[in-house]
């Protein structure tokens, strides 16, 4: 990995309330690849990615793009840094008073003073990348899911911004919109040129584009690779989590009184 | 007893943390700078938030105005004094009721609308993807919409004043039989400009600004659950209202109570 650093993420500490969620998180986001950050649900993955974006802010270490650390900009600074960021939404995030053309349009008409014509073939041409050019005048509540998600792609991508940041593309997809997104995502990564970090457990579509993983459990990072790599790993959780077995380090059931105990309960005693 | 003490320290924090919040969330969305798109902005808001309380207002004020001169002229009347109707009326009115019922309407009209908007926006989140676009949902989202409020509700309250007094002059005037000149004169002579309407107006432009800011606030620190839509709604309704009156108290105070 001797590619120059996009993003860096040095010694991250977060915590919510009383849970610590990272302790010391270290990764490196090569510039023009995609990166994939995996790990079991609620190891907090997506916080990760608002720690990177500059939403939340860690209790300690540093995330630096492009050099800049995020979280030293002041408020002005932040939002021209993320000019030069996309970011997937899980949910897709579009904005419902917008019809899809509009939401591809509102970053283009936010951040540019370009005319209307140019601003028409922009959109259409990313719409037409995604497929959905004939959706344009239709509203975000008539979409299904998975054709959100092109759009808020064809959104996040308008600016043709350096880095782009996946939340969990692939969830609630069906086979069909996932193919079609799995294709998205390289595509737009080799035509653009730009750095992708993609957020998932999907593991076996994330391998197939991702050029380089890390696994995060117990909020520090488990292992790194390449995908070949990581399935030949012999770590435990790298195992566990890659082959998607259902009990190992990472425990099948919530912590919980002793089974016996809490069936037997005397009446009064329940918690 | 140390637990309830901490409980009482936790809880004394977390109002004092949301005031701080709500202060300098305030501070941010009031001083942005105008822009040409957002004028535009601020005119859909204006829409929304003014124009569609319109009717509300114009209904609440023609029956109150009703009601004052059918309640005014029944007292009045045993006095001999029923001339007076317009007056007492349009004092009524200009002074207390149309800056306090309006703003009363309008927490609940609009402000709730406001909350569960704002409110949806961040559980879908929208304000997060903005921001992530590099726009500021302080500035874009929040700032026209309070600066609607501070704008629109000034201009219902003239417009529940005005209904009302005509409300009151077709009560009073064409039903029972007040002199339609003494109606008008009496109210023209005892109605004074600076003290009353200014008044009035300087009443209701405090209740816009804290209305729609409570408003706004609700929405953008709530949680963002179904749940918690629902709740910012609500509190959004009863702090409102409760600062309205208090505060009615208060600038009454201050402007009709030196008896010196």
């Amino acid at each position: 990995m001797n590619d120059p650093m996009m993003v860096e993420v040095k010694d991250l500490h977060f915590a919510r309330g009383s849970t610590e969620v990272f302790r010391g998180v270290d990764l490196q986001i090569p510039l023009g690849k995609i990166t994939a950050i995996m790990g079991p649900s609620g190891t907090g993955k997506t916080t990760l990615l608002k720690l990177i974006g500059g939403q939340l802010t860690p209790d300690r270490g540093q995330v630096l793009i492009g050099g800049q650390d995020v979280h030293k900009l002041p408020r002005r600074a932040l939002f021209k840094l993320r000019r030069r960021m996309g970011m997937l939404f899980q949910s897709g995030a579009l904005f419902s008073d917008l019809d899809v053309f509009e939401n591809v349009a509102f970053p283009l008409r936010v951040h540019t003073e370009l005319p209307n014509a140019m601003i028409r073939d922009i959109v259409l041409m990313k719409l037409q990348a995604v497929g959905l050019r004939g959706a344009r005048h239709l509203m975000p509540s008539e979409l299904s899911g998975g054709m959100a998600r092109r759009v808020a792609l064809a959104r996040a991508v308008a600016l043709d911004p350096d880095l782009v940041l996946y939340d969990e593309p692939f969830v609630g997809q069906d086979p069909i919109s996932m193919g079609v997104l799995v294709q998205l995502i390289k595509k737009v990564n080799q035509a653009l040129g730009l750095t992708a970090i993609v957020v998932s457990h999907d593991i076996k579509e994330t391998l197939s584009i991702a050029d380089y993983v890390y696994i995060i459990a117990d909020g520090k990072v488990m292992s790194h690779g390449t995908p070949r790599t990581l399935d030949v790993d012999e770590d435990a959780h790298t195992r566990q989590f890659v082959h998607g077995e259902p009990d190992g380090p990472v425990p099948f059931h919530y912590p919980a009184p002793d089974f016996y105990d809490d069936i037997l309960a005397p009446a009064g005693q329940f918690s | 007893m140390i637990d309830r003490i901490a409980a009482l320290g936790r809880g004394t924090l977390d109002v004092l943390m949301a005031i701080g919040r709500a202060g300098l969330f305030l501070v941010q969305s009031v001083f942005c700078l105008p822009s040409r798109e957002g004028f535009y902005l601020w005119v859909r808001q204006m829409h929304f938030v003014g124009v569609m309380s319109v009717a509300i207002v114009l209904v609440s004020g023609l029956f109150i105005g009703m009601v004052l001169a059918l309640q005014g002229y029944t007292i009045l009347v045993g006095f001999g004094a029923d001339e007076a109707l317009g007056q007492m009326v349009a004092l009524s009115l200009v002074r207390e009721l149309a800056p306090v019922v309006a703003a009363l309407l309008f927490a609940g009209r609009a402000g709730s609308a406001l909350t569960a908007e704002i409110g949806l926006m961040k559980a879908t989140e929208q304000l997060t993807s903005m921001e992530m676009i590099g726009v500021d949902p302080l500035r874009r989202i929040v700032a026209p919409r309070l600066w609607a409020g501070f704008v629109s509700l000034p201009i219902l309250t003239v417009i529940f004043a005005v209904v009302g007094i005509w409300g009151g002059h077709l009560v009073g005037v064409d039903w029972l039989g007040v002199y339609n000149g003494s109606y008008w004169s009496n109210m023209q002579d005892s109605v004074d400009f600076v003290g009353d309407v200014l008044n009035g107006m300087v009443k209701s432009l405090v209740f816009g600004l804290v209305v729609t800011w409570i408003a706004v606030f609700q929405g953008y620190d709530l949680v963002p659950t179904s749940e918690g839509i629902s709740r910012a709604t609500t509190r959004t309704v009863v702090y409102a209202s409760l600062a309205v009156l208090g505060l009615d108290f208060v600038l009454t105070a201050l402007m009709f109570g030196d008896f010196g």
